[in-house]
């Protein structure tokens, strides 16, 4: 089974993240470590951000890693998982919350597609880059 | 890019019931707590721009104290800023910026280096007299801003948390024990007081803090006052949106604390930990000094005992957004260093507005006062679009919970300017001078 890095080298509409997980230096613990559930922004989920706030965090790498270690958690957590659970811990520290019903949400943005199953773990597409705070 | 100003909710909420509807549904609409009319604008603008002249020389000067002054034990020069950080180039302007939000040159402003160089006076002298007759930048209220950071520990958490550890220890041992090398004396003390080299140490981390936040805000500033005079800049609106996107763009900017001593660098506080711009400096900012700060000394008498100053600091309300400006305009006192050094840079319109209005020139200090209170709430409101857009949903959203979700967060944010001294209600008509 592929890894998460190798699903989301090979779907289209995820080459902003790609990218941003390459300048961040997380590619290898992303494919080789885990398991961790990813919450993955689209590329239109970065184009949203205003003018500036991704290149400025690609230049500087260890701001950028903070910013996707918040997109990741550890362990499978599956839709059905999180019934019952309102918030999560990120790989960053600061939780994310989670509403599954009526629609699944993570923080402030949308699940656009869930329980994607990678070997070292599960992805869910999102809609919005979440932010801590 | 955000403009607030051209998106209304297409689904719509029946109206608040909050003390301050009409500013929340203004929120809704993509709006500023400030009301939109031309005379807002001229006064924000321009109190921005004599605000980015002498912020121009506090964040330099507080880098220069986090990185070279460092522990000086008698550091009567502090405020002698080197011609290296004069020259040093804002990350934010010129050719080799890292993003260029103004256009204008990346080293010391024009009008700042007029300034050092004849005083109010307009006498070419020797730095030493400029300082002793103190017609000079008040790098005092830099200083009390830092402090007011410094202090509110609360609000920084993740930030605090690393001054602590052990690695921030060995890093400021490194730096301390390279500073006095050669100084049996200090090295002594050091030795006996270690936590008290140490706690200064933290503090100078937050002179960098604060000089890379600032190192931001004044070309932000001065591009908002180029844009104006170029007729690009028309609305309330549109002068909040700038900030806006201005937050975004340098959100992900590294907070750090470099000390050069000997010519070697010491990472105090390393790029590596993550810090950033928006987490770690810009919102305690925010939080620290435009709501929180402390009761002035020597402008009035509060009685802890009676209750007069809140128990818990996170209710302290001495900030810009709750001051009453004319008692406040007290010799001294951090906010009137703030307006003596705005008023040194005022634009030529918004000194005759000044003229038009109150005692003329006899209480410009008030007024431009009560223009820098405005423009702040200006800017506090562009956190708060920043923080909804950042953290909630777009003021366009077609989900019902969404726009409930969103009226909660800004009735939330309006409750803090529920209590009497807040100005909120004051900035809403003209007539506040």
């Amino acid at each position: 089974m592929p890894s998460i890095v190798d699903i989301a080298v090979q779907t289209e509409g995820f080459s902003t993240l790609v990218a941003a997980v390459q300048a961040a230096g997380l590619v290898e613990v992303l494919a080789t470590g885990g398991p961790f559930t990813v919450f993955a922004p689209t590329d239109d989920a970065f184009a949203k951000l205003p003018p500036g706030t991704v290149q400025t965090l690609v230049d500087n790498p260890p701001q950028l890693a903070r910013i996707l270690k918040f997109h990741v958690v550890a362990g499978c957590w599956k839709k059905d998982d999180l019934m019952t659970q309102h918030e999560l811990n990120s790989l960053e520290s600061s939780p994310i919350p989670i509403r599954v019903s009526p629609i699944f949400e993570v923080k402030n943005a949308t699940v656009l597609a869930a329980d994607i199953e990678a070997d070292n773990g599960i992805i869910h597409v999102i809609d919005n880059v979440i932010l801590m705070g | 890019m955000i403009t607030t100003a051209d998106k209304q909710a297409t689904t719509s909420l029946p109206p608040s019931n909050h003390e301050f509807a009409e500013v929340v549904h203004r929120l809704e609409a993509g709006g500023s707590m400030l009301p939109d009319n031309p005379e807002n604008l001229k006064q924000i603008i321009g109190i921005y721009k004599a605000y980015a002249v002498p912020m121009d020389f506090y964040w330099r000067d507080l880098l220069y104290i986090a990185e070279h002054v460092f522990l000086n034990p008698l550091p009567a020069f502090k405020y002698f800023i080197s011609e290296k950080y004069l020259n040093r180039p804002n990350a934010y302007a010129g050719d080799n910026a890292d993003l260029r939000i103004w256009r204008g040159e990346a080293d010391a402003h024009p009008e700042l280096r007029e300034f050092m160089a004849q005083g109010e006076r307009k006498r070419k002298l020797p730095r030493l007299f400029h300082h002793l007759w103190h017609d000079r930048v008040n790098m005092e209220f830099a200083e009390a801003c830092m402090l007011a950071m410094f202090w509110h520990e609360d609000i920084n958490p993740t930030f605090n948390a690393y001054l602590e550890t052990d690695e921030y220890r060995a890093n400021s041992d490194r730096a301390i024990r390279a500073y006095f090398k050669g100084n049996p004396v200090m090295l002594g003390l050091y030795k006996l007081f270690p936590d008290m080299f140490l706690e200064q140490v933290r503090r100078l981390s937050y002179y960098a803090n604060l000089g890379l936040f600032w190192e931001v805000m004044a070309p932000v500033f001065f591009e908002m006052s180029d844009l104006y005079d170029e007729g690009k800049m028309t609305t309330v609106p549109e002068a909040m949106d700038f900030l806006v996107n201005g937050i975004f763009a340098v959100a992900g900017r590294p907070i750090y604390h470099h000390v050069y001593i000997d010519g070697e660098c010491y990472e105090i506080i390393p790029k590596s930990q993550g810090f950033t711009w928006l987490y770690e400096a810009a919102l305690p900012y925010v939080e620290a000094v435009f709501y929180r700060t402390a009761p002035f000394r020597g402008t009035k008498s509060y009685n802890a005992q009676a209750g007069q100053v809140p128990a818990d600091q996170k209710d302290f309300h001495y900030g810009i957004l709750y001051a009453d400006v004319f008692p406040v305009g007290s010799a001294g006192i951090p906010p009137t260093l703030l307006m003596q050094d705005m008023l040194h840079f005022l634009p030529d319109y918004l000194i005759e507005l000044y003229q038009q209005h109150g005692r003329g020139e006899d209480d410009m200090l008030v007024q431009l006062g009560i223009t820098f209170q405005r423009s702040m709430y200006n800017v506090t409101s562009a956190v708060i679009q920043a923080l909804r857009t950042a953290l909630l949903y777009p003021l366009d959203d077609s989900n019902l919970d969404h726009l409930r979700a969103n009226r909660a967060f800004f009735e939330q944010q309006m409750d803090r300017f529920k209590r009497p001294e807040a100005r909120l209600r004051d900035i809403q008509s003209q007539n506040y001078r």
